[in-house]
């Protein structure tokens, strides 16, 4: 019986040592991404300026950001004198968390998901929205009035752009009917249970391909991705949204003080928000882990690219495909006066957004 | 004891301390930003308590909203007068008197209440032992079902004050007129 028993508690304890695995494989993936991200990023505004950017370390400087974190992991925490040391010290630790959290429930593949949650679309709608919890206390703790000054732009900016994105998300999700994130993503291919409607008349559920995906199923919801897209630059706090950190005027915002690997952390964070936003736009807007490839006649190209493998794939492509528009925006667009920047918030994006929800309720009225 | 078990004490501590201690820190910053851990983990108190669109809202309106808002108005205040807040100065025990009887009366009456009842004793609960819910089902559409039938007027009366406070909040931003 003790021997059952015993036996029980190892198979318990299997059970959650795959979820423990199951986050540490996620956590290494976005370190890695931040890595590669930040090398990607020099390159690409090097490439913008017309210079090289960095080519020493390594060759074509591929191991600069190895070197980078390296550094970063053997200074020392160096903690102002008249900061919150506590606040100062749990900033970056929440800002990271509340973005790796939402990294929950997004599928990677056809039944490769973290935890497929009924809820799946407002919760990483909500988790990601303590990050600006995360970004006042490192504004506070520094006691510097730069950080406090940006910590504040920042939140004005993430909760006013969190409106016109919220809305945009909801026209989406009106279309597919469930707030899982997984059975979207089903929704948009071949895999689908229901008839899959390209422009809402031809039934392309046996085609499947870039023609089941949401923007394609419904038309007007290439508008609803694009206010989703500029919305999720402006949580991200990236160019052109990025008074926050706005180097000429505040030094460098929020994180003005932090050093090491505090630093590193908020810098995870913000990497990890930009793969986070977009693989979410990705299975709510571009078809998640389903193939670009339709099935034309006997060559079934979307049933041959369709298994987990081929879902890690086509979603990690995607994902990089937008992180890519997101860097090559960021050295190409001059920033935004904070006025600008809330009349584009309130008086465009929130109309088009809402204009676009009534779309989504007509059309599920009368052609879904 | 399962892992849930020691999840849900877990949490309900930590609620319960950090709670107790946010009435009872000097530093109002730091209690504030205490608050967001116990508003954090009620939303994981809602979570076992199978209701977890509830949890994500908690997290939406108190963590994303109003937790935000306050934490606002304390940075746009005074620095000085967060450091040495006045009432820090009328110490002592009997300064705390009239909060601790209020806090033991309540504790008394929430004791009593859970001595005194017999959960067994009511017939809408007897009635609902087959009619529970499992952590796979999907509550949204019950939520939502709900709403619009049978709790369409409060949804109304709840969403008509809403608009009245956006009309107000807008209202008195707005410049005033040069006179």
């Amino acid at each position: 019986m003790v021997l059952l028993n015993f036996a029980a508690a190892i198979l318990a304890l299997d059970f959650y040592v795959t979820y423990i695995l199951v986050a540490l494989a996620l956590f290494s993936f976005v370190a890695v991404f931040a890595l590669f991200a930040v090398y990607a990023e020099r390159k690409v505004s090097a490439f913008i300026q017309d210079r090289l950017g960095p080519m020493e370390v390594g060759k074509y400087g591929s191991l600069q950001t190895l070197a980078d974190i390296l550094k970063m992991l053997q200074k020392e925490f160096i903690v102002p004198a008249a900061a919150d040391k506590i606040l100062f010290a749990a900033a970056p630790v929440i800002i990271f968390l509340s973005v790796y959290m939402g990294f929950a429930t997004l599928p990677w593949g056809p039944d490769i998901v973290p935890s497929a949650l009924n809820i799946g679309v407002f919760y990483v709608f909500a988790i990601v929205s303590v990050e600006s919890v995360g970004i006042l206390m490192a504004g506070w703790g520094s006691n510097n009035k730069y950080s406090l000054l940006g910590a504040l732009r920042s939140v004005a900016q993430v909760v006013s752009y969190e409106i016109p994105a919220g809305i945009a998300i909801i026209s989406a999700v009106m279309i597919s009917q469930t707030l899982d994130l997984q059975e979207i993503a089903i929704k948009q291919g071949v895999l689908s249970s229901e008839s899959v409607k390209f422009l809402g008349f031809w039934n392309v559920k046996e085609i499947g391909g870039f023609l089941s995906w949401n923007v394609f199923q419904a038309p007007h919801l290439i508008i609803a991705y694009v206010i989703y897209f500029i919305a999720s630059l402006a949580e991200c706090n990236r160019a052109p949204f990025d008074i926050p950190e706005a180097e000429s005027e505040l030094v460098s915002g929020f994180h003005t003080e932090y050093s090491g690997m505090r630093f590193a952390f908020i810098f995870l964070g913000e990497y990890s928000m930009m793969f986070l936003t977009a693989m979410f736009g990705v299975v709510l807007f571009l078809g998640g882990w389903n193939t670009v490839l339709p099935n034309i006649g006997d060559l079934h190209l979307a049933d041959w690219t369709t298994g987990p493998f081929w879902g890690i794939f086509w979603i990690v492509s995607k994902v990089f495909l937008i992180v890519g528009v997101q860097m090559w925006l960021r050295w190409t667009l001059p920033r935004l006066k904070v006025d600008q920047l809330m009349s584009l918030c309130w008086k465009i994006l929130t109309p088009l957004a809402f204009f676009c929800m009534l779309i989504s309720g007509i059309w599920q009225l009368v052609i879904m | 004891m399962t892992i849930e078990q020691l999840a849900f004490y877990v949490i309900s501590a930590t609620a319960l301390l950090s709670a107790l201690l946010v009435v009872s820190l000097k530093n109002f910053v730091r209690s504030i930003f205490l608050f967001f851990l116990t508003l954090f983990s009620m939303a994981g108190l809602f979570v076992f308590a199978l209701a977890d669109f509830v949890a994500v809202t908690q997290l939406v309106i108190y963590v994303g909203g109003v937790l935000v808002l306050m934490i606002f108005a304390f940075l746009l205040s005074n620095r000085e007068l967060l450091n040495n807040p006045e009432a820090s100065e009328q110490s002592g025990f009997l300064h705390y008197l009239p909060g601790i009887t209020v806090s033991v009366v309540f504790l008394g009456v929430l004791l009593m209440v859970l001595l005194k009842l017999d959960p067994g004793e009511f017939q809408w609960i007897q009635q609902s032992k087959e009619n529970t819910l499992k952590p796979t089902d999907n509550t949204i559409h019950y939520l939502g079902i709900n709403i619009m039938t049978r709790y369409l007027l409060p949804f109304e009366v709840v969403s008509v004050l809403l608009l009245m406070a956006l009309i107000g909040a807008a209202h008195l931003a707005r410049k005033e007129k040069e006179q």
